[in-house]
């Protein structure tokens, strides 16, 4: 088997296929400290994709709340399972991956979700890590806890779905690196919704086929972000371009956030399919639990993310993050604002770092009125 | 270099093939032979093309025919649940059928939900008859696969399996450019090309994914594993049928056809026949599946014009007979007829007419 590196694990590891990575690859960073878990971006999706027969139970994007939370229900739990304990060491995983796993016969170690596991989409919502006794509410920190994860496919460097399917039906594109179905190829057999860890593979009893998140294809090569970035209020999204570690962009948003700042983790590094979107971990959740889910930089990436008042660079950034709907290629932060550019260079958006405080009189002399709010 | 590399990696899995086949001869299964034989039994007349059930099957001296699980490439079938089926065939000298036979408990006849997969079988004939079919065939050398699936033979017996057969109270009131009222249907309410857009494998002309189903087997060549792909041309057709906890399922199809990268039967000619079978309880599906090893095949051609005359030799009469001698009287007898019958029809033609005008009136 093909050995391919993989830079989120610090090491090289099995992948059936030698490594390929494409001219550009799609990726997003997602703040969950900002999610709110409104659904706004799964409906986003759901609107624009699977909207037809047979796909009503799909939702290529959706919001489960952790700890308990998911969609297929309990998607991760049992893949951390059938893997069993699993070791870093330092920066450097030690375990195995799902492919170094494979059972015999297999490309990659999974499970098919049961027809029932697809039926709670929102199970355990608002759930939390534990019981909040008598009295908790009232002292700060809270020992119970509970966040939102949003999920979409991570447009894997190593796809897990890829790898498994027999037909060569699945494949990513080279100029964005994004993972699709071949919806001509495709025969329903459902290997890539077994081995795809994150189960974003799904199958349509209509067709018959599997279908999978397109990224939205059609609007980034329109130089559009996608639909459930764009559309979400809470401004928790931005997405880019993500380069290999040799070859950081330091102005491209992404680069900047998951390289050099390391504030942005992948989900689930130790499955070993050097996944494309990534978050910033929720700085009111255990550290041990984040580190199952986001491997060993949690400690570091929740240290910037508590510093970025002092940060004006990330800070700037942070600030892109939601307020155009266009491809953010590079950034700048100069002179107390935070500037967008595309592809060309031209500037597609300018946000200031501190909104302008205009303080008006409490008494207006010209329509003699008085203000109840000054600023 | 390139040449020598792949005649040597067609010879090295034909060895291995071999070295399967010999491994399945050994493996001690009852009925099992070094070099399994299929004969085409040739019948006149219509062949049952369509109903495993048929008396005419009786003909054909049934050759049973051990499986082994799929474990020469990825995804693997590790255990096995069908060890053997039983294969019979026939043909009319026109058309050629092959008739599987096999023990399931479970019937699979959807695969309409997440977990669900549907029962098959298929047949696997080299488009070169004089070389074994390896495994999926390799590049140059295909092979035709007769493809039966239980959930076409239950769109086309019971109407295509829709999401309200998954589901039956379940509906959602709006599918974009969907005309009709909920539940809806397919494929009548989604019969508009932009409705159909969101039903992607469908318009795409994906065949697992028409709601119109007009045989229940898919024809398809492969060039090596994972090649498959259903042919331009569907000639194949048959029926499948579940009773009392076994599948049989016939497959026919025109001994010769036009097709580029089809297998072709001639009387008399010799060929090869490989079968498989899937069990959609034990999710087997693609290379998840039980095959045999390659049986060799003979098409029994009819019996020669001469033979039938020594079977049944026609006396020679003594002297000529009462027809012989007879014969005008009967022809004469035959004119009246046809002339008194066409003055009846003739008159029957003008009432009719008259009826006729009378309606229309």
């Amino acid at each position: 088997m093909p050995k391919v590196f993989n830079w989120q694990l610090n090491r090289e590891m099995d992948y059936p296929y030698p490594a390929a990575i494409p001219k550009k690859q799609f990726a997003a960073v997602f703040d969950l400290n900002k999610c709110i878990a409104c659904q706004t971006c799964t409906f986003a999706c759901k609107n624009s994709w699977t909207v037809g027969r047979g796909q009503e139970f799909m939702f290529w994007n959706n919001v489960e709340t952790k700890p308990y939370g998911g969609y297929p229900i309990a998607w991760d739990a049992k893949l951390l399972e059938m893997l069993g304990p699993q070791g870093w060491d330092a920066g450097t995983y030690t375990g195995k991956t799902i492919f170094e796993a494979a059972p015999a016969g297999r490309a990659a170690l999974g499970f098919l979700p049961e027809e029932l596991d697809w039926i709670h989409p929102n199970i355990g919502e608002d759930e939390t890590s534990g019981i909040v006794p008598g009295g908790m509410h009232m002292t700060i920190p809270h020992d119970v806890w509970n966040f939102y994860l949003p999920r979409i496919c991570n447009h894997c460097s190593f796809p897990a779905c890829l790898a498994a399917c027999p037909r060569k039906a699945i494949y990513k594109r080279k100029e964005d690196g994004v993972v699709l179905i071949d919806q001509e190829r495709c025969r329903g057999y459902r290997e890539c919704n077994r081995a795809c860890p994150y189960k974003k593979a799904m199958y349509n009893g209509i067709t018959r086929l599997s279908e999978k998140c397109i990224a939205c294809f059609p609007m980034i090569e329109q130089g559009r972000q996608t639909q459930c970035i764009v559309n979400c209020i809470g401004k928790i999204r931005i997405a880019g371009w993500i380069r290999q570690p040799k070859d950081i962009d330091e102005e491209a948003p992404v680069d900047f956030m998951v390289h050099v700042r390391k504030v942005a983790l992948p989900l689930y590094p130790q499955f070993g399919l050097m996944m494309n979107v990534y978050y910033m971990p929720p700085i009111h959740v255990p550290v041990p639990y984040l580190q199952q889910m986001f491997g060993p930089g949690v400690e570091h990436a929740l240290e910037v993310y508590r510093n970025v008042k002092d940060d004006e660079q990330l800070l700037g950034l942070f600030l892109l993050m939601g307020s155009t709907d266009r491809w953010v290629d590079k950034f700048r932060v100069k002179d107390g604002k935070a500037f967008g550019y595309d592809a060309k260079g031209s500037e597609i958006v300018r946000v200031p770092i501190k909104e302008p405080n205009f303080v008006r009189p409490f008494h207006d002399v010209a329509r003699n009125t008085f203000r109840h709010n000054i600023t | 270099m390139r040449i020598t590399g792949q005649k040597l990696w067609v010879a090295g899995i034909a060895v291995f093939a071999a070295g399967i086949g010999a491994a399945m001869a050994g493996a001690g299964v009852a009925s099992a032979q070094a070099q399994p034989q299929l004969r085409s039994v040739y019948v006149a007349g219509a062949l049952p093309v369509t109903d495993p059930t048929s008396a005419s099957w009786a003909q054909a001296a049934p050759v049973n025919v051990a499986l082994t699980p799929q474990i020469v490439t990825v995804p693997m079938l590790l255990k096995g649940t069908i060890p053997s089926l039983e294969v019979r065939s026939l043909n009319n000298g026109d058309w050629i059928a092959f008739r599987l036979e096999w023990e399931d408990s479970s019937l699979d006849g959807t695969a309409i939900t997440q977990d669900k997969f549907r029962d098959a079988a298929a047949i696997q004939l080299p488009v070169d008859p004089s070389i074994p079919g390896v495994c999926m065939g390799v590049r140059g050398q295909p092979v035709n696969l007769w493809h039966w699936k239980a959930d076409w033979q239950t769109d086309i017996d019971a109407g295509f399996q829709d999401l309200t057969n998954a589901y039956p109270n379940f509906w959602k009131d709006y599918y974009p450019f969907a005309v009709g009222k909920p539940p809806f249907v397919v494929p009548q309410d989604f019969a508009d090309a932009d409705a159909r857009r969101y039903l992607v494998g469908w318009a795409v002309g994906n065949p697992l994914s028409q709601p119109a189903r007009v045989t229940p087997i898919e024809e398809l060549v492969a060039h090596g594993f994972g090649t498959a792909a259903s042919q331009s041309s569907q000639s194949v057709l048959g029926r499948g049928q579940w009773q009392n906890g076994r599948w049989s399922v016939v497959f026919a199809r025109p001994m010769t056809t036009s097709g580029p990268d089809e297998a072709q039967f001639t009387p008399g000619g010799k060929g090869f026949v490989a079968v498989a079978a899937w069990n959609g309880s034990n999710q087997e599906v693609g290379g998840r599946k039980q095959i045999s090893a390659d049986l060799a095949l003979t098409v029994a051609a009819p019996p020669a014009p001469a033979q039938q005359v020594s079977q049944a030799p026609i006396p020679a009469p003594a002297e000529p007979s009462f027809v012989k001698r007879y014969w005008w009287a009967g022809a004469v007898v035959l004119a009246a007829l046809l002339v008194a019958g066409a003055a009846v029809l003739g008159d029957l033609y003008g009432r009719l007419s008259a009826a006729e005008r009378k309606v229309t009136e």
